[in-house]
């Protein structure tokens, strides 16, 4: 029989988590792709059809920028209609409130903030559009969109804390290789997108999140001074106030208004100075208004809501009759894509290689007809070479007449591009006046419009081949790691079951194999879980799944220690709490104020996509006010450390010792305490100097202390038990051989349930900080969900599958993950709280504080798990004779592997979901974003579950190696050692 | 594992044997009915069903099945020298209302609404589940613990009245807790609302419960007549 030794079960555990490590990388890189299609950059081929591509021409490599710009005015064909650009990108402005929604304008107030731009609208000067952001909406891929007109890969999301320079194609450097001069005012996203193409630049930090004012107001100073100047040919201004009002406030907050206002002070002064002015000889200014995506209600971006993605385009200075136009129609919807080839074909630039979006024709209607046709050959050009690069074997043999289109995607590709094509050829050889829009003239633009949007939606939603192979082996990999751990968890239950046949009396050897209603439940809810994960919908909302099945578990334990009372038959229902069911009613208690907390941190947050607009506490609370937070928030900080120190008092051992580790807690908590008295609601302005250095002072000292506690208490471990010793009274009486064996374990116990204890309780304090001011109180709820699952699994014995507890308190981790307000759509991810307490730039520090944010509840549950070895512990006395390394193992075993078994197995079928469903219409912005939160929980597992087999190793290796060195002092009798 | 048996006294045995698998056919059906009749005076007379109205609907459920189920099980009521017909109605209509408030803790710590809105549905609601699980064990066995223990938190019946007791009660609670499963889903469609999915759950659950244990009945009835012979 293979027998799983304490260093095979870590081998073999660390060989299962390196597998599945190196499978999803290699999925995850493979499935996401990062690069674009094509290299390179456009160039004078653009000008040419696609089917000359053959006879390249490399002299127009190394032309200099004035010859290039001529040249590409004497090829285009489309003669530019503008000279110099302003564009100005309002960071998170939904079009919604400049535009309306539905026909309908927006609200009478938010009509009011922007009285100017509105009077464009109004009188026909202008032209926006609700430009559709693709998924993630988030700053650094929309503004690679915009400018590249190509969705960028999904995990630029994974960069948008680490921006690098934009290498691909773009209209930026397209406007660099003409000559153009730039100059960049506000979010410093840009400097590291393009670090060398500016010749003045003033770059904003979008560092302090609750920044409003200054943000802004560091782009405006400049102004005046640039709009005075000629030297420039394109000016970006990107303000980032309003997406910051919407971090702290939402979209109703008050400062909204009052920033429109500003914005719509900014659009004044550029459009009075300059555009009514073009009279000048310093050629005629376009001025676009773009937003990189909108916000949700809460002001949040990231998901895919129609909040989020409804972005605004917005043309101001086209000299054509727009006065027909109406602004609040419904049909000025396109894709923020297109703006990148409609801005580019307006300045007579080619159109960036990977381009997949479609010129807005609303824009060329001052051109005259075969300008236009022109426009919209250059465009299908661009995108037609795109697809040659995406779907090789796309080559069209010339047809000469009109055929209806099916079949293949190549083939439908090349024909309708053909019959575009031929359309215009057509209609050039016959002499038609250039603005008479003829019939043959609309067919042709038909055309045209059917081959760019057919392409432009096929290139935009990626059905390219994804590297099979790779695909294949990443899922294998992980399918192979996930039968290891299940395999070593098979053993170990194996194991124990032999060994619980040997050590227990027979009679009791029957009751031993019973498949109980909890673990099959248990097993059920991975099943459950597994089997929801294919319907978009209980993916979005996934709370609702975790607390039922949670909360259902629980009612199952619950049953069971009823079960377990044992009352003589005649006796009636109400004398049960006496006697020897005094363990049960301890269970019984603290699963029903399991109960009630768990429902209380479910009622918290709504949370979801589709129901997040029914009233929960945490609305609740807000719309209290300000101040009842606050006082939530120093009732949850007190309560926590109360707790903290009942719970670490349930210790009756030496008191000096626990008076100073209760003292050294103290001093984080009275620091947390002092923190939440001091600190404002922050809507005004960025967080103090004071207060950065207060919360870098109580990071210093949460961990230290905990270092602390952790490092050293397993040495002092022997004062700890100096006035103790065994553990269950019951289990002692036939102990006294062993008795050596058993003081070691219990101060191995002793000593692992205060550094359990410590890292629950830090990590609550850490999370006090850290978290916003509404979540305090789940914060608390955590805790107590925690130390009372805690008190259910000492009093459940040795009977109750320990298994079956791991997984429970795993599940309530995962419950309270949803309770946190977190979603499976990155909107919900908590920014601000990222940059609390840091004083300088750094991705990694941020990328960490927002890990802890996020993970919180599932990294508490992951971490009790030392507390619950120690609370466990009897189970090791009952069943073993010595204190040898088969102990570690058996300590370790579970608490470690069924969270990585849960994972894999979830991990798993979600990769294997994801796959199945690459097709699917929600790929981007359901299951995507899905994913990237089913590799951080599993990052959050593996570094929980590393720390706490960390300390426990550490801790027994130290009690293990002291007893070897010094003899032993002679224990005193035993007596009961956790009081409660 | 075959659950061992504990023996019964001899003595509480006799008058449980008693009951046939045709009575207990009855037992059901008429419980059964009661449910239709519920149901079809919600319907035809006040114009409403359990979609449109749940509240009412559920009411009417409870307040016209209370007596039947009562009066009915109270027949089969233990320790017959100790407790009249009397105390064992008076017993299940105490029970009703200590069973709701049990069935509504659980339902609200498993997630259903709270809120004024939700009010009466939820105390419709329970009252129909302490009706189908807990009132017919009440009117049985009392409060004696061992007979509560063994059914519901061991699931171990013994008796034909065990299996009548048992059964359906567990259904009714198995299916509701099936019933909610829909409820997070965007198919927005009304019976999706608190209670009205759970309650549908419940009610199959019970019917199904109904079914399976008069089934039981049967069966065992059959098998002890041939051991006999
Ligand atoms: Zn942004
Ligand atoms: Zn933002």
């Amino acid at each position: 029989m293979f027998s799983l030794t304490c260093s095979k079960l870590t081998i073999f555990t660390i060989a299962g988590v390196i597998i599945q490590m190196i499978g999803l990388s290699v999925f995850v890189f493979s499935f996401f792709p990062v690069k674009p299609a094509l290299s390179g950059f456009s160039g004078l081929e653009s000008f040419r059809a696609p089917s000359f591509d053959l006879i390249q021409n490399h002299s127009a490599k190394n032309l200099p920028p004035d010859e290039l710009r001529s040249l590409y005015r004497e090829l285009s064909g489309v003669p530019p209609s503008f000279d110099r650009l302003i564009l100005m990108v309002i960071d998170g402005l939904p079009a919604e409130l400049v535009l309306g929604k539905d026909g309908k304008p927006p609200r009478a107030e938010l009509v009011e903030a922007m009285p100017y731009t509105q009077s464009l609208l109004a009188s026909g000067l202008a032209i926006g559009f609700h430009a559709k952001a693709a998924p993630p909406t988030v700053t650094m891929p929309r503004l690679k969109a915009m400018v590249s007109g190509a969705i960028g890969g999904f995990l630029d999301v994974a960069f948008n804390f680490n921006t690098q320079a934009l290498l691909d194609d773009n209209l930026l450097y397209q406007f660099f290789k003409v000559g153009w001069k730039m100059v960049m005012l506000g979010d410093e996203t840009w400097l590291k997108l393009f670090p060398e193409l500016f010749i003045r630049s003033d770059g904003v930090g979008s560092f302090f999140v609750k920044d409003t004012v200054q943000v802004d107001q560091n782009v405006s100073r400049h102004l005046p001074d640039e709009l005075s100047r000629y030297d420039w040919d394109l000016l970006i201004l990107h303000y980032l106030g309003l997406d910051h009002v919407g971090h702290i406030g939402g979209r109703n907050s008050i400062l909204m208004a009052p920033k429109l206002k500003e914005m719509d002070e900014v659009v004044k002064m550029i459009h009075t100075s300059r555009i009514l002015n073009q009279m000048n000889n310093h050629g005629k200014t376009l001025l676009v208004v773009v937003s990189d995506h909108g916000m949700t209600d809460n002001g949040n971006h990231g998901g895919s809501s129609y909040e989020e993605t409804d972005s605004l385009a917005l043309f101001i200075g086209l000299e054509n009759d727009v006065s027909a136009y109406a602004s609040y129609s419904t049909q000025n919807t396109v894709y923020q894509i297109d703006i990148a080839s409609t801005l580019a074909l307006l300045f007579g630039v080619p159109i960036p290689k990977n381009n997949v979006g479609v010129l807005i024709s609303e824009i060329f209607k001052h051109l005259a007809d075969d300008q236009k046709l022109r426009a919209l050959e250059l465009n299908s050009w661009q995108l037609f070479r795109l697809l040659q690069a995406q779907l090789p074997g796309l080559s069209c043999d010339e047809g000469s007449e009109i055929r209806k289109c099916n079949g293949s995607l190549t083939t439908m590709f090349c024909c309708l591009y053909m019959n575009a094509a031929f359309l215009h050829n057509s209609w050039m050889s016959k002499d038609v006046s250039r603005f008479n829009h003829g019939e043959e003239y609309n067919t042709a633009v038909g055309a045209y419009s059917e081959f760019l949007g057919v392409a432009s939606e096929c290139l935009s939603r990626r059905v390219t081949d994804k590297p099979v192979n790779l695909l294949a082996f990443g899922v294998a990999a992980m399918l192979i790691s996930c039968l290891i751990l299940l395999s070593l968890f098979y053993l170990i239950c194996k194991e124990l079951r032999e060994r619980e046949r040997i050590s227990l009396s027979n009679f009791e050897n029957s009751t031993m194999h019973t498949w109980h209603l909890d673990e099959a439940f248990t097993f059920g809810v991975v099943l459950m879980l597994v089997i929801s994960m294919g319907s978009s919908s209980m993916v979005e909302e996934e709370q609702y799944i975790w607390h039922f099945v949670t909360s259902t578990l629980i009612l199952l334990f619950l049953r069971k220690a009823i079960q377990s009372l044992k009352v003589g038959r005649a006796s009636s229902l109400f004398s049960l709490v006496k006697g020897q069911n005094r363990a049960s009613c301890f269970q019984i208690t603290s699963l029903v104020l399991i109960l009630i907390s768990g429902r209380i941190l479910r009622g918290w947050h709504q949370g979801g996509v589709n129901w997040t607009n029914l009233p929960d506490i945490s609305k609740w609370l807000e719309q209290a006010g300000g101040e009842y937070i606050k006082a939530v928030q120093l009732v949850t900080g007190i309560l926590v450390m109360t707790l903290s120190l009942i719970s670490l008092s349930a210790l009756d051992t030496n008191k000096k010792l626990v008076k100073v580790i209760g003292f050294c807690f103290l001093t984080p908590g009275l620091l947390v305490l002092h923190r939440v008295m001091k600190h404002q609601s922050s809507i005004l302005g960025p967080s103090s100097y004071n207060d950065t250095v207060l919360i870098q002072m109580i990071y210093m000292v949460l961990g230290f202390t905990a270092l602390g506690t952790v490092v050293a208490l397993p040495w002092l471990s022997s004062l700890l038990a100096s006035k103790t010793c065994p553990y269950y009274n019951f289990d002692t009486t036939t102990s006294d051989p062993k008795l050596q064996n058993t003081s070691q374990l219990v101060e191995l116990t002793n000593s692992l349930f205060v550094i359990g204890w410590a890292y629950i309780c830090y990590w609550s304090l850490l999370q006090l900080v850290l978290q916003q001011p509404i979540n305090s109180m789940p914060i608390l709820l955590l805790l107590v969900q925690v130390l009372l699952s805690m008190r259910y699994s000492f009093y459940s014995g040795p009977h109750h599958k320990q298994w079956v507890e791991v997984a429970a308190v795993y599940y309530m981790g995962m419950a309270g993950h949803y309770a946190l307000g977190n979603s499976n759509s990155l909107a919900t991810i908590d920014v601000a709280g990222a940059y609390i307490g840091i004083t300088s730039h750094s991705t990694v520090l941020s990328g960490v504080l927002m890990f802890i944010i996020t993970y919180a509840s599932p990294m508490v549950a992951i971490l009790s798990m030392v507390m619950y070895i120690s609370v466990k512990s009897s189970n090791y006395l009952v069943l073993t004779l010595s204190v040898d390394s088969g102990e570690l193992k058996r300590m370790l075993g579970f608490p470690c592997l069924i969270p990585l078994c849960l994972n894999s197995i979830l991990l798993t079928a979600y990769t294997i979901v994801l796959i199945l469903m690459r097709n699917h219409l929600f790929v981007w912005s359901v299951f995507s974003p899905k994913y990237l939160y089913a590799c951080a929980t599993t990052v959050c597992v593996y570094t929980g579950v590393s720390v706490v087999a960390a300390t426990v190793s550490y801790a027994y290796w130290v009690v293990v190696s002291r007893r070897t060195q010094s003899p032993p002092p002679s224990s005193p009798p035993p007596s009961s050692m956790i009081k409660r | 594992m075959k659950h061992k048996r504990q023996g019964r006294p001899a003595g509480l045995e006799a008058p449980l044997a008693l009951v046939s698998a045709a009575e207990a056919f009855i037992v059901h059906l008429i419980c059964a009915v009661g449910l239709a009749v519920s149901l079809w005076v919600a319907h035809n007379l006040l114009f409403n069903s359990l979609i449109s109205h749940p509240s009412q609907t559920l009411f009417l459920i409870w307040v016209i099945e209370c007596p039947v189920v009562i009066l009915l099980y109270s027949h089969y009521r233990q320790n017959r020298q100790q407790s009249s017909y009397l105390r064992a109605v008076g017993r299940g209509m105490l029970t009703l209302l200590a069973g709701a408030l049990v069935s509504a803790f659980a339902a609200i710590a498993l997630g259903a609404p709270v809120g004024a809105k939700y009010l009466s549905s939820t105390i419709n609601w329970s009252m129909m589940m302490s009706l189908f699980a807990v009132v017919p064990a009440a009117s049985v066995f009392g409060s004696s613990w061992t007979d509560w223990q063994r059914l519901f938190a061991c699931t171990k019946p013994v008796g034909t009245v065990d299996y009548m007791i048992c059964l359906p009660a567990h259904g009714a609670i198995i299916g509701s807790w099936f019933g909610a499963w829909p409820m997070p889903l965007d198919w927005e469609r009304p019976w999706q609302e608190w209670p009205i999915c759970v309650s549908f759950g419940a009610i199959a659950g019970y019917l199904i419960g109904m079914v399976a244990s008069f089934g039981f009945v049967l069966v065992r009835g059959i098998l002890q007549h041939t051991k006999s012979d």
